[in-house]
């Protein structure tokens, strides 16, 4: 097991790191620019989105007790959608606090449509599966609502739309990691911290209970850490699918289902698995750049299903 | 530390599941619990824990009532057993036990040791790299207790620890409940094999309380002469006393 891990570990770093030389090559001082000002940034901030949507989606498992809760359970990339659109057919123009109206407006959707649902949560009436329910029916409000903001857009409105909703790493030097950085950094950080009463609490909730875990507390800590870093960064990327869902599941069948293991390296195997995918977009197709979100779902999920089937073999 | 249960009613859609339950548990004691399915037993535990709220009355653990205590320091009094410890993730021996000491806010190392110590201590030092998936129900049961033992709490609530188990376990899992109560912590024991009691040793000393319906129907030692026949009212059959060994076993026979 532990050989496991430090295997794990290495080959993600490498593989991340490497992945720096991917792409068309350049010469001379062009091949400075290109490697420090365009590669190096997009790289920090596929690796602190990759970690933060599969760290998030890791704890919303663990929470919910829930194999299939990901980063968007609770309605985070709804709210985010619904505030893109609605800045999109607005056509509002500008910035506030130094980014677009485009990434404040998902920004607050975000954070509004999971503040909702972490408030129900920390009022402790509700079973956990009434607090999965509850960001279903967030998650359908805010489409609903995205849907008769589409319906009254126009076409350019909806490309723009539709292209948000694909997810990708933009290109803009440090900008995004610095953006990003403070937010994902207080997700990374607390839920990390949070890895023992998540662990007692994998083992059933009235024992965590009895063995001194405030669960309604943990419960709501947890959504609202995650919750912060998970908006910041599809505000910032789109909601780019599967990352939350499919790494620590990859991770849980590699080395097994502790959270003293799965949530560390759910932080580092999502932070190398989305840096991959973003370099094989950056070479995929010659001359144009597929949205990475294709790519993390197009090889994302039959890893899954094929990991999955080797271990019922077992 | 002595758990009280003053005047505890608990009421859920209507229906009484304890009834003014009047219980105490002084320092060092041994309580068995019997009675029939859906008596209250363990919803007796579950307000001992402080998982359930009381409708009226309290639980007071030594000089606090549970409901004002908070979660580490409940969990620092009293420790639980449930009954069903399935359906939760399948990790190994030590992290299950070294999970039970999360209420001292130690480094993981820490826990870790006190874990493999506990494990030891129940005999299964052997498993604590494996999952509990591959552990068979004895052994599974035994890492349960190691948990108990981890926690270190002076009252332990056991809910039918010796379920599922073949005969040889369950007497080993009495046996080690017995030295965990001679080592002096307090222990309320859910069980329907009231057979079982004698593996527990010193059986004057052992105390049983039968519930019915959300009720104390009566309280009474191990070796008291009217315990058959409370017994045989409280399941509805006929329990006949059979002598063995200068102690008595219990066969429950249909009511004539």
């Amino acid at each position: 097991m532990k050989r496991r891990i430090v295997f794990f570990t290495v080959a993600s770093l490498v593989l991340a790191i490497l992945s720096l030389w991917v792409g068309p090559s350049f010469s001379g001082e062009t091949r400075d620019f290109v490697f420090l000002e365009l590669r190096l940034p997009r790289l920090l901030v596929g690796a602190l989105v990759g970690a933060t949507l599969s760290l998030s989606g890791a704890a919303f498992q663990a929470i919910f007790n829930n194999a299939l809760a990901t980063p968007s359970t609770v309605g985070t990339t709804a709210g985010a959608t619904l505030g893109a659109l609605l800045a999109l057919s607005l056509d509002v123009g500008g910035g506030v606090f130094g980014v677009s109206v485009l990434t404040a407006s998902a920004f607050g959707g975000a954070l509004m449509t999971t503040l909702l649902v972490s408030g129900l949560a920390a009022s402790g009436k509700l079973s956990k599966n009434d607090v999965l329910l509850a960001g279903i029916a967030v998650t359908l409000a805010a489409s609903a609502l995205a849907s008769g903001v589409q319906f009254a857009s126009d076409a350019r409105a909806l490309v723009a739309a539709a292209q948000w909703s694909l997810g990708q790493l933009p290109q803009v030097g440090y900008r995004g990691v610095s953006l990003i950085a403070p937010f994902a950094g207080v997700t990374l950080i607390g839920l990390l911290a949070l890895g023992r009463p998540l662990q007692n609490l994998a083992l059933g909730e009235d024992l965590a209970k009895s063995q001194g875990v405030n669960v309604t507390r943990l419960r709501f800590l947890v959504l609202l850490v995650a919750s912060l870093g998970v908006a910041a960064c599809v505000a910032w990327c789109g909601p780019i699918a599967f990352v939350g869902l499919i790494v620590p599941h990859l991770v849980r069948l590699l080395v097994g289902p502790s959270l003293r293991t799965l949530l560390p390296l759910s932080f580092i195997g999502g932070a190398a698995f989305l840096v991959i995918c973003d370099s094989i977009a950056r070479i995929a197709l010659p001359g144009r750049e597929l949205p990475v979100g294709v790519i993390t779902a197009a090889l994302g999920a039959p890893a899954l299903v094929f990991l999955v089937s080797r271990s019922r073999r077992e | 530390m002595k758990l009280t249960l003053q005047e505890v009613s608990i009421v859920h859609s209507a229906r009484k599941l304890l009834d003014n339950v009047e219980l105490s548990l002084e320092t060092g004691q041994l309580l068995a619990l019997v009675g029939p399915n859906g008596a209250g037993k363990t919803t007796l535990l579950r307000a001992a824990l402080g998982l359930l709220t009381p409708t009226s009355g309290q639980v007071r653990l030594g000089d606090a009532v549970v409901a004002g205590l908070g979660p580490r320091e409940r969990a620092a009094r009293v420790a639980w057993l449930p009954q069903h410890t399935s359906g939760g993730e399948d990790l190994s021996a030590l992290e299950v036990v070294a999970a039970a000491r999360f209420r001292f806010d130690e480094p993981f190392g820490v826990s870790a040791r006190e874990a493999r110590t506990a494990l030891a201590r129940v005999g299964v030092a052997e498993v604590a790299e494996r999952a509990l998936s591959t552990l068979s129900g004895g052994e599974r049961q035994r890492v349960a207790l190691a948990g108990l033992l981890a926690q270190a709490a002076p009252v332990l609530l056991v809910d039918e620890p010796a379920n599922h188990l073949d005969p040889a376990q369950q007497i080993e899992v009495y046996r080690l409940l017995g030295e965990l109560w001679r080592a002096g912590k307090s222990l309320i024991l859910v069980t329907h094999d009231i057979n079982l009691l004698r593996h527990l040793g010193d059986a004057e000393q052992v105390r049983v309380a039968g519930m019915a319906r959300g009720k104390l129907a009566f309280e009474s030692s191990l070796t008291a002469p009217d315990l058959p026949e409370q017994l045989g009212q409280l399941f509805g059959v006929h329990m006949r006393a059979l002598p063995l060994d200068g102690q008595r076993v219990l066969m429950p026979e249909r009511p004539a």
